[in-house]
């Protein structure tokens, strides 16, 4: 039926479906910053305006809007301009993938519509509708802030950094005035006295990516329209374990409108590792397309495309399995115990450990003598701990688009982390050459792992080839939870032996790990396990064992942290506890062990990280731990655990205060292994195209990668035009993961800047008449010494038009032989009813060394997320299944993500040290916030009531017992 | 197939046909989202202007199609149904979820229909040539006492006082258990909690040991027991002690 609609002041009249929801309808009408998070609608990332009312048009019908005035951002400003609230979000770092900045910008205008001065509480109940998977919300809360004071005609201020003098060391001789007066939007940024001045770098840059996203523009996957595009879907298996004894797929494909109907009987069987790794995968290849066995609830069966999704919907239903239903193994221990039902017993299973008894790993690290040292040990001290599965639910899911291009090669629009991967392993499942497949990765809505992998790329294809036509398909939020990818559940047990004076003399970890169904990530993570579990502190004789399990859960893979947050909270629990043990303070006792500067970090070599028969063994070459503890210390309030009226209340009787720490140690990308490129030409103006395989995914990358290329050349940022992640325009690179992409692509950017700006300097000491030593970069120009000058433009134009005419471009690599660690300081101040065993998390501090953020507010913004990401993780996520092996919360309302309007206190801050290694002083930032934050939260558990929790979340009868046993 | 009838008679026809798998169509919070039934055709609600909010002397009438946040904006609302009204979802939603379909669809972890219950609520059900007025009570325990009919209100007696307790794995988070309690000016205490039924149920201090409650990943049945008997407990000592309001 036709509807009458209003949208943006114009009137419509769009046909729709009465079934159909609102965001389809504006969707189909061109309105892309109306975007799909879930068909429940509490994502809010379609949220619009209605009659001036903000609503989630998932679950309002088209129908419903008939009569009615919709507003969406793409109606907030014409074209090259902003609006004062699209410039604030700029402003203040609130957008990071931007997939639901739309929403909040309107979130904003309804609140300020009504309300010009509005308090905290109000925004944020503002806000409270739009699940935000990215920013930790802080942010946007900022923006709406300085959007409000904007619009009230107040000035507001430029964004600078926040200056905060250090506390454990001194700036020689310069003094830093006090921070505490500056607007908080300020990211807070503790100086290094051996770091450089610079002039882009270091500086709050507001990010490249920024005006596309504030105002909606059609930039992500779905963005696009194509004709004769078809719609997929995908049978998945209602069994956690089973055979497909017969597939009959005739109603299916006899349904008018279905086009192409796969599964394992007509689709080659290939042996892959979906995991986006360097080339060669990790072993083993334990997945086909589509297989005759199914080894999950949620495990491929069969894949439609259909001229809509309804009728693929339908087709789905209409193919006829049966199964046999085999018995099901879900826990990671029980897998591997003898008897256990078989997952992987298909012929040609190669690569696992022991794929009979469900091992696909067994790893294994020593360092020094561990027996003899455990024996000689003044005590010895074993806990174990278990953590769970969680998923990374990034707010855009899966989604790709595939089609042949006009010289029929095979082009995928995907959201992915690993173009260039992908395309590499595509290309023996559709069995096309690699030169004849293009990926393009255009803005994406948050991985954080998820989207490490080759997931649905090969279904695209497959029925890309099968139909002729352009196929689509996007995975439904259950999907998203179920089929996609997970964190890794492990059992770890560690035994750490001290000597006399409480030092530690012998560490070992011992880990069984869930990898689910199939292998994929792994051997990888758990490595990483084994390495941050084992790296932060100093001991001189260290164990890892570890087997990796197949059972019949979902598939764990990727997820930012990958391995270490698991480590960590199992790490930090135990130091925390055999400090009490020893009657130590927790936090005196890591100091007295913890590693620092020339320290080795010896089982790198073993755990992937190095060659294990190389000599070389990498050491820490820069370390801000002792000043990030004395910044949390501060910031916390870390006096207050030493005072009885503030942790038992006397007017709340049934609440127990305590604050907790834990300390963090991550790495900067995989040594030897991990690589960027990039390549840098010259415009007739002056300005340059930046060409970058790396993976920007919200992070802020192509941002930080440009502030790097423009310190170089000496122009502004905005001079950078960057292009990136498109396997036919632009150079390799491994991708978005291992906290790789500032200091690996940032210094094969850098390479790339300096290439280019030996050829731009030897061209202007041509036209200065001058040496090329003697010429700088500055403003845009060539300098010489005496002060002359010639603009970059000039030069451009001199070398691309009139003398000894060639391209000024340069291109650059780098793969690093290292990877420096950063470290930070996590503190967590709670409140546990213990009535109920409800913890209230008031507060989460961290102060982080990542060497030098190259861009302070975007780095601030990867900790505010992470944090809250792994406040999740700690707190109140987590994958429930019933005895079938079936997710039972597969949905944002019972799964639970953190909310705008009930997040605590978070703060951050950057303790600047000098990396040499790195891209002007920098280290990773992007993974380090999700390793603190559960175990600083159980410590302060411990800290509020004695009870010493040894699984997370810390949900509240887990809490609840817990405290009825200690 | 989609209806918008203007007028009630209308609109209970459409609902009323034996053949037809009809259903109203408030918000559509519950219905598009969660697709709990997918009808053959579904009757919008939004021209039968039952959003209206309205007062008789102590009696409090929400129409059935206004929106929870209307309810949390109205003047006249009680502190506790306010309270309630806002913590059942989130601003996207709750500027589409009507009051009359949160009764509807009886979510049994609804905090604002603990509320309801507290507060003794009626609801008025149209059926085809006559009204009935129902107590919200006995609806939840017989939904078939709405078969073919309509909610247009829900009505409380203002006056007295409200309190209310809960636990969740975060402040925003749906709660394990709530117990919602209202004291009438003649202090009669009337407590109803969520997650100890299928259903939000009034609960008596008395009882709460015989409570089964069933159980889930985020409570077992002694887990939410215990919860009912601490909450329900608090909720009765800050009406008593006159903490509500």
């Amino acid at each position: 039926m036709k509807i009458n609609v209003v949208i943006n002041g114009d009137a419509y009249t769009p046909d729709c479906q009465p079934h159909e929801s609102l965001r389809t309808v504006l969707r189909r009408e061109g309105f892309y910053s109306v975007r799909f998070g879930s068909e429940t609608g509490e994502t809010g990332a379609a949220a619009v305006l209605v009659d001036g009312r903000l609503v989630s048009a998932d679950v309002m019908l088209g129908v419903q809007a008939d009569g009615h005035e919709i507003e969406t951002v793409e109606g907030m400003a014409p074209r090259m301009s902003m609006h004062p609230i699209q410039e604030a979000f700029v402003a203040t770092g609130a957008i990071q993938s931007g997939y639901s900045t739309p929403a909040m910008i309107l979130a904003t205008k309804e609140l300020l519509d009504r309300n010009p001065d509005p308090s905290e509480a109000e925004i944020r109940d503002a806000l409270s509708g739009i699940l935000d998977r990215e920013t930790g919300y802080l942010r946007p809360v900022m923006a709406v802030q300085r959007a409000a004071a904007a619009l009230r005609g107040e000035a507001v201020p430029d964004i600078q950094v926040a200056v905060v003098p250090p506390l454990s060391y001194d700036l020689g001789g310069e003094t830093i005035g006090d921070p505490s007066g500056l607007p908080a939007v300020f990211p807070k940024v503790v100086p290094h006295p051996e770091v450089p001045e610079t002039t882009v770098v270091g500086k709050p840059e507001f990010k490249v990516d920024a005006l596309k996203l504030a105002k909606g523009n059609p930039a992500f996957v779905d963005d696009i329209e194509m004709r004769q595009m078809l719609f997929a879907k995908v049978l998945y298996s209602p069994h956690a374990h089973a055979r497909i004894v017969a597939i009959d797929d005739s109603k299916a494909v006899a349904l008018p409108g279905v086009k192409a109907v796969l599964h394992h009987e007509n689709v080659p069987r290939v042996r892959y590792a979906s995991g986006g790794q360097s080339y060669p995968n990790p072993l083993p290849y334990d997945q086909v397309s589509f297989d005759n066995k199914v080894r999950y609830v949620g495990d491929r069966v069969a894949a439609v495309a259909a001229e809509s999704i309804e009728i693929a919907e339908e087709a789905i239903s209409l193919i006829d399995v049966t199964y046999e239903v085999l018995p099901a193994v879900f826990d990671e221990v029980e897998a591997i115990e003898e008897g256990a039902p078989v997952i992987h017993d298909e012929d040609g299973m190669e690569g696992a450990h022991d794929a009979s008894r469900n091992v696909v790993h067994h790893i294994s690290a020593d360092v020094g003598e561990v027996d003899a040292s455990f024996e000689q040990a003044h005590r010895v001290f074993e806990q174990t701990f278990r953590v769970h599965q969680v998923q990374q639910t990034p707010i855009e899911p899966h989604i790709a688009i595939a089609y042949w291009d006009s010289d029929e090669r095979m082009v995928i629009r995907t959201s992915t982390q690993v173009p260039f991967h992908v395309r590499r392993m595509v290309s023996p499942l559709l069995g096309l050459p690699v030169k004849q497949i293009r990926i393009i990765k255009p803005r994406i809505g948050g991985g954080f792992g998820a989207k490490q992998e080759m997931l649905i790329e090969d279904i695209v294809g497959h029925l890309t080839m099968a139909t002729g036509r352009p196929v689509r398909y996007e995975l439904t939020r259950e999907e998203e939870f179920v089929s996609s990818r997970t964190r890794h559940p492990q059992t770890i047990t560690y035994r750490t032996g001290v000597d006399a004076g409480n030092r530690l003399v012998a560490q070992e970890m011992r880990v069984v790990a869930n990898t689910g169904a199939y292998g994929t990530h792994g051997l990888t993570v758990q490595m990483v396990s084994g390495l941050r579990g084992l790296s932060s502190y100093k001991s001189p004789n260290k164990r890892f064992r570890c087997d990796v399990a197949y059972t019949n859960l979902p598939v764990p893979g990727a997820y930012r942290g990958y391995g270490a947050p698991q480590a960590l909270f199992a790490l930090e629990s135990h130091m925390e506890d055999v400090a009490h043990e020893l009657n130590m303070d927790a936090l005196e006792f890591r100091r007295m062990n913890w590693t620092t500067v020339g320290d080795p970090i010896d089982v790198a070599p073993q755990l992937g990280e190095g060659e294990p028969d190389d000599d070389f063994i990498p050491v820490v070459t820069s370390s801000g731990i002792e000043e990030c503890v004395a910044q949390g210390e501060r910031a916390i309030g870390w006096h207050r655990r030493l005072d009885p009226d503030w942790k038992t209340p006397s007017d709340k009787p049934h609440i127990r205060r305590g604050l907790g720490f834990a300390m963090c140690m991550h790495g900067s990308a995989i040594p030897g292994l991990d690589m960027g490129a990039a390549s840098i030409k010259i415009n007739d103006d002056g300005s340059f195209n930046m060409l970058i395989g790396a993976t920007d995914l919200g992070t802020g990358a192509d941002t930080v990668l440009g502030q790097i290329a423009a310190e170089v050349l000496g122009v502004p940022l905005d001079d950078i035009v960057v292009y990136a992640a498109d396997t036919d325009m632009t150079p390799f690179d491994t991708g978005a993961y291992a906290s790789s992409t500032t200091y690996i692509s940032g210094m094969a950017v850098k390479r790339a800047a300096e290439e280019t700006r030996k050829l731009i300097v030897d061209r202007a000491a041509l036209m200065l008449d001058e040496s090329p030593g003697a010429i700088e970069l500055r403003d845009r120009h060539a300098w010489s010494t005496d002060g002359r000058s010639v603009s970059l433009a000039d030069i451009a134009l001199s070398a691309l038009h009139q003398e000894q005419q060639h391209q000024i471009m340069g291109t650059g690599s780098y793969v690093s032989p290292e990877s420096p660690p950063p470290y930070a300081a996590q503190f967590a101040e709670i409140e546990v009813d213990i009535d109920t065993g409800q913890v209230t998390v008031k507060s989460l501090v961290m102060a982080v060394d990542c060497g030098v953020p190259i861009n302070p507010v975007t780095s601030a913004g990867q900790v505010e997320g992470g944090m809250v990401q792994a406040l999740g993780y700690g707190h109140c996520e987590e994958m429930a299944y019933d005895d079938n092996g079936r997710m039972v919360n597969a949905r944002f309302g019972p799964y639970w993500i953190y909310r705008a309007d009930e997040m605590p206190r978070i703060d951050t801050y950057l303790v600047q040290t000098m990396e040499k290694s790195g891209p002007f002083g920098a280290k990773a930032i992007a993974e380090i916030p999700k390793d603190g934050v559960a175990p600083a939260i159980r410590n302060a558990i411990a800290d509020a009531t004695g009870a010493r929790m040894d699984a997370i979340p810390f949900t509240p009868e887990r809490v609840w017992r817990a405290l009825q046993s200690s | 197939m989609y209806h918008r009838p203007s007028t009630l008679e209308e609109t209970l026809a459409l609902l009323a046909r034996p053949d037809v798998n009809t259903m109203p169509l408030g918000g559509g919070t519950a219905l598009n989202g969660l697709a709990l039934e997918v009808p053959e055709e579904v009757v919008d609600l939004q021209a039968l202007h039952l959003n209206q909010i309205t007062r008789d002397g102590p009696l409090l009438r929400f129409g059935a199609t206004a929106r929870l946040q209307d309810v949390v904006d109205h003047e006249w609302t009680p502190p506790l149904l306010r309270d309630l009204a806002h913590a059942e979802a989130p601003n996207t939603l709750r500027n589409a979820a009507t009051l009359g379909g949160t009764v509807a669809t009886a979510d049994p972890e609804s905090g604002l229909l603990a509320g309801l219950l507290a507060h003794e609520a009626a609801v008025s059900i149209a059926h085809v040539g006559r009204t009935e007025e129902v107590a919200l009570s006995d609806l939840l325990a017989d939904r078939n006492r709405l078969a073919g009919g309509l909610i247009t209100s829900v009505q409380i007696m203002l006056g007295g006082a409200g309190a209310w307790e809960r636990t969740a794995r975060t402040p925003a988070d749906t709660p394990i258990v709530l117990v919602a309690g209202h004291r009438t000016e003649e202090g009669d205490v009337r407590l109803a909690a969520t997650g100890v039924a299928p259903a939000p149920m009034v609960i008596d201090v008395g009882d709460i040991d015989e409570l089964d409650p069933p159980s889930d990943f985020r409570g077992s049945s002694e887990y939410r027991s215990h919860l009912a008997a601490v909450l329900a407990a608090r909720v009765v000592t800050r009406l008593t002690d006159g903490d509500g309001s």
